[in-house]
């Protein structure tokens, strides 16, 4: 709202220059977009002579009352502790009273209160031409272009007082009638911009005996145009239901200061007030008259608001005591009356005023909203700052908040980025990881964008992006992780860590020769990370996308797959422009099933962490190769040790694995290191040897396993 | 007859071409040889000279024999201690450091405002990214007709999704999303105070850090999804003065221990009375500079008491509690903080940009 400081000062005796005074209006919830000065312009006869600047203010949306010169006049009347001269009270501010009646020259009728609960209008004689330049150049300050002497008067006291009013040239009215109806379905009609539009029956019109020549609170039409041959207009002040502007405003994509007023709440008192400060400047400027009487169509009177502030509420609120006086004096200044007088019979805690509220203030609605008025005014500043006792105990934070916290130590620990990508991908990028499923992608109803037109089910898409785009910024060794949030259709939201590691396995130095990020890299990671929430994984072979076949797993934790781990497949890399050669490793776990399996651990070994007492006696240590079939996993071989562990064998660990010289065709020879250990004595060569047969035979009879 | 001086200045210059242990050696037998040495040779000369000089050329010749042993002494030692040891290493080659990743800039805020927090007594909880528009807005008091609610400002979700994420307040029941169909991206980490009042009774003081989303595509200064913290602070008789207080010590322990705030009254649905608050600017104390664009100021936050109409709307007695929420955004303190330009940065996870930040 740009609000030139001279006009301003026909309201109030502004005691600031326009940078102070946009300050502090600041202070009382008027963010100041800008402050310009204004140069020399042809003032109005009853201006006294001061600069002149314009200030433009940010008006919050519920302050429409404040899209007008009164409204900042009356807060910074307030403010200031000034007197607010009203409209009728001074030289420049004359409003001409008019005679409530039925009039002959047009009919007037209200076809839908629901969506216009008043409207008023009057006829004028009146004779086209220029504004006077005065009016013209305030105008031209307050951002509206001056048209003809009718149209900037209805612009005038719009910007004045906030009200929307329309002037129609009355011999273009069929039957010299106003009806204000639904509009019917297909109906169109020329709007003042010269667009055509189609209307339905969601908008309101203001129509003639047969057709719709303005749209209601919004716009009006070209048909019943003020032009330079009108000589008799009816002058509409309406108040139009909020709701019902803002769906026709959006429903045609047409946003005007009609329909910005109305659509936040216009004022239904001045809906008269607007035609009888009309009907002034009609004959202060020599533009015409108004002739017969105001028709004022009120099928829905409003009743008059009033609420109560209690003393101890506004102290509660605020955290501080303000004077009676105080709080009356703010009051009054904003327009609210306030009367005392059940003050002495109630009991002190409900004691304080009764306020009624003005018909233009109507985002006070309760209570707490007469207390923002007196702490507004009162200032912010003024308030103590002070440190609210606790009540309680803290409450527990989320246990998922720590949960996280933990992996990201672990991965950072581990020399990984943290990421964060968008949880919005595209939905053909996302098909590419095998994640294209129908029913399980979750779309954007209305996205920004194809780019931007599913949310993601999986990390890895965006993650790997953020590799390519690193690595199209000469960087090579990649490692990067997220955790964030990732859905689907049947599980819904869940929290998930993704990992991807390209280039070097180590960071490069000058000691060793550098060797590429493989498989058990982030292998290493998951079960470090599933480890920190006292789980251990194991990882079965797989085939599925985006994963390269062959170097590819799932993630299993207590027989559940909470991920997969792999290379992504080179196709998927080259697609991204990545180098063919560069191997991407990646992994996702879910950190929502893994935080699941640890509960449920919880619960069936409660206690988790005892300690272990040392071992009293040493442990002898074997090592064995052994030749077996190159496709039996390492994990089953120990699987078999395992389930017939001989007495005293407190570990086993491979070593080595190797396939070429010496080694069959299709086979592999596997090295395990089995350590012995008894807790009650120190075990002989025999013993372990009997260990060691035993492990020997077992597998040689599971699995055919010799001994290299 | 050489003099001692004369000699002196020979063995200095002889000295200065020593380059070994040998040629220190010869030097060594060249001037203090019993046999033959130049300084010996001097002795014997001076046998020879007037009875009333010998005494003050011997003096001389004896100093001048000191002189140079302490010399040849001095240069051994240093021909030592410059002398190579077998399979010595280079000591400045670069060290083998353990990797250690960088943090992402929003996580690093986020922990430190966490951490702030949790010591003011707020507990660190958090709430679903897909929400529903009860929790988003009807709760908040922004009724279907609210205009925060128009499809340019809010991303929703197409087809239905399972609602049963786990949360602290536990799943959206299946009477919720009968009720309430439409699933969206939320668009204030708002929603969770709504969610953890309907499951908890005051006192509250919570703090909701999170991921939200607006239909704004991205540029300098937008980004469709951020990230926000929320705070909510519920019991009796909580005031403005509370709501000024625990801003202010997180401020000055945020930002700079002189930081002042400025409450400026604003509007937003759910808080009534509603304030925007500055923050002085750490850079010029407040006398302006290129940081706060000559203002002083510096704009971090929205706050206010909780809208009675909320209260209700969870099942309080709004009469009985008062409290105050706000809403800050952590890329703006991030952008603050870092002096970070563009807010895509943070999520092009560009490794140039990753590894300015602190380890």
């Amino acid at each position: 709202m740009r609000i030139p400081l001279g006009w301003l000062r026909d309201f109030v005796d502004v005691d600031l220059d326009a940078r102070a005074l946009a300050d502090a209006l600041a202070m009382r919830g008027f963010e100041t977009a800008s402050v310009d000065p204004l140069p020399a312009s042809p003032q109005p006869p009853w201006a006294k002579p001061a600069a002149d600047a314009v200030i433009d203010l940010e008006i919050t949306a519920n302050r429409p009352d404040c899209l007008s010169i009164l409204g900042i006049a009356r807060e910074t009347a307030t403010m200031r502790s000034l007197a607010l001269r009203l409209l009728g009270t001074a030289p420049g501010l004359e409003r001409k009273r008019l005679t409530a009646g039925e009039s002959d020259a047009v009919s007037v009728t209200i076809e839908a209160p629901d969506l216009c609960p008043r409207y008023a209008a009057v006829v004028a004689e009146v004779t086209i031409g220029p504004s006077p330049a005065w009016l013209a150049a305030r105008l031209e300050a307050a951002g509206v272009r001056s048209i003809n002497n009718i149209v900037d008067i209805t612009n005038y006291v719009l910007m004045e007082i906030g009200q929307p009013t329309h002037a129609f040239d009355l011999e273009r009215l069929d039957g010299r009638a106003l009806r204000i109806r639904r509009a019917r379905a297909g109906e169109t009609i020329t709007t003042l911009d010269g667009m055509a539009r189609t209307l339905d029956p969601e908008i309101l019109v203001i129509a003639d005996a047969e057709r719709a020549q303005a749209v209601a609170g919004v716009m009006g039409g070209g048909h019943s145009e003020v032009a330079s041959g009108t000589t008799r207009v009816v002058f509409e002040s309406a108040y139009f239901e909020p709701t019902g502007v803002r769906r026709t405003s959006k429903r045609l994509g047409l946003m005007t200061e009609a329909s910005a007023r109305f659509e936040r709440g216009g004022d239904v008192n001045a809906t008269i007030v607007a035609l009888e400060r009309i009907a002034a400047l009609l004959e202060s400027i020599g533009a015409g008259r108004v002739v017969g009487p105001l028709v004022d169509r009120c099928p829905v009177p409003r009743s008059v608001v009033r609420i109560r502030l209690r003393r101890q509420r506004l102290h509660d609120l605020l955290g501080v005591d303000v004077e009676d006086e105080e709080v009356v004096r703010i009051f009054e200044g904003l327009g609210f009356a306030t009367s005392v007088e059940w003050l002495l019979e109630v009991a002190p805690e409900q004691a304080g005023w009764d306020v009624t509220i003005p018909s233009f203030r109507v985002d006070v609605k309760r209570e707490a909203d007469l207390v923002e008025e007196i702490g507004r005014h009162y200032g912010y500043d003024r308030l103590p700052a002070v440190f609210p006792a606790p009540q309680a105990p803290p409450a527990p934070s989320d246990p998922r908040v720590a949960r996280d916290e933990h992996v990201r130590r672990i991965l950072l620990a581990a020399g990984l980025n943290e990421a964060v990508t968008y949880t919005f991908v595209e939905r053909g990028g996302q098909e590419a990881f095998g994640l294209g499923d129908a029913a399980e992608v979750v779309g954007i109803a209305n996205p920004l964008s194809g780019k931007f037109d599913v949310v993601r089910r999986s990390l890895l898409p965006g993650l790997v992006e953020a590799v390519a785009h690193n690595r199209r910024h000469e960087r090579r060794d990649i490692r990067l992780f997220e955790i964030g949030a990732r859905f689907s259709a049947s599980q819904g939201e869940n929290h998930a860590v993704a990992i991807a590691w390209t280039g070097a396995g180590a960071d490069p130095h000058w000691s060793r020769s550098g060797r590429d990020v493989d498989f058990f890299d982030v292998k290493g990671l998951v079960e470090q990370v599933a480890g920190a929430l006292g789980l251990s994984v194991t990882c079965e072979p797989t085939k599925t996308a985006p994963l390269a076949a062959g170097r590819a797993a799932t993630i299993v934790v207590d027989g559940a797959q909470v991920g997969a781990i792999g290379q992504i497949d080179p196709a998927i890399a080259a697609a991204r422009d990545l180098p063919s050669g560069d191997a991407i490793y990646v992994a996702e776990l879910d950190l929502d099933a893994l935080w699941a399996a640890r509960l449920v651990r919880e619960r069936t070994a409660p206690g988790t962490t005892r300690v272990a007492s040392l071992p009293r006696y040493p442990s002898v240590v074997r090592d064995l190769s052994l030749i077996v079939d190159e496709r039996l996993p390492a994990s089953t071989v120990r699987g078999t040790i395992l389930a017939h562990a001989p007495e005293g064998l407190v570990d086993v660990e491979f070593f080595d694995r190797y396939q070429g010289e010496g080694i069959p065709d299709a086979h592999v020879s596997l090295s395990l290191r089995l350590t012995f250990r008894s807790p009650e004595r120190t075990l002989t060569d025999a013993d372990v040897q009997q260990g060691v047969d035993a492990v020997l035979g077992r597998l040689g009879e599971v699995h055919g396993a010799v001994q290299r | 007859m050489v003099d001692a001086a004369h000699l002196r200045a020979q063995f200095l210059a002889d000295l200065d071409g020593v380059a070994s242990d040998r040629d220190l050696q010869v030097v060594r037998d060249r001037y203090l040889a019993r046999k033959g040495g130049l300084v010996a040779r001097l002795l014997k000369e001076i046998a020879g000279t007037p009875a009333a000089d010998r005494p003050r050329l011997g003096q001389q010749a004896n100093a001048l024999k000191l002189d140079i042993e302490a010399n040849i002494a001095a240069r051994r030692e240093r021909l030592a201690a410059d002398r190579p040891v077998a399979g010595a290493i280079d000591v400045t080659l670069p060290g083998r450091r353990p990797a250690l990743g960088h943090r992402h800039p929003l996580t690093i805020v986020r922990a430190q405002m966490e951490a702030i927090f949790t010591r003011l007594g707020f507990a660190v909880v958090e709430g679903p990214e897909a929400e529903d528009e009860f929790h988003c807005f009807d709760a908040l008091n922004m009724p279907a007709s609210h205009p925060a609610r128009d499809m340019q400002d809010t991303l929703y979700l197409a087809g239905s999704m399972r609602g049963e994420a786990w949360t602290a307040t536990g799943p959206r029941s299946a009477d919720e999303q009968a009720r309430d169909p439409r699933t969206l991206l939320r668009t204030h980490t708002s929603s969770m105070q709504v969610r953890y009042m309907q499951a908890h009774e005051p006192p509250i003081r919570i703090v909701v850090p999170g991921t939200v989303y607006r239909r704004d595509n991205p540029d300098l200064t937008h980004s469709p999804m951020f990230h926000q913290m929320e705070g909510l602070l519920v019991g009796e008789r909580i005031s403005l003065a509370d709501l000024k207080g625990v801003l202010l010590t997180f401020a000055r322990e945020m930002f700079a221990p002189s930081s002042r705030l400025r409450f400026r009254p604003s509007f937003f649905p759910y808080t009534e009375p509603s304030a925007e608050v500055d923050i002085s600017c750490w850079a010029c104390e407040g006398a302006g500079c290129a940081q706060c664009k000559r203002t002083g100021w510096l704009e971090i936050l929205g706050c206010g008491m909780v809208h009675p109409a909320v209260f209700e709307a969870v099942g309080y007695d709004a009469e009985r509690y008062t409290g105050f929420a706000w809403g800050m955004g952590i890329e703006r303190i991030a952008i603050l903080k870092y002096g970070v330009e563009d807010i895509r940065l943070f999520f092009d996870n560009d490794l140039r940009f990753l590894e300015q930040f602190p380890i």
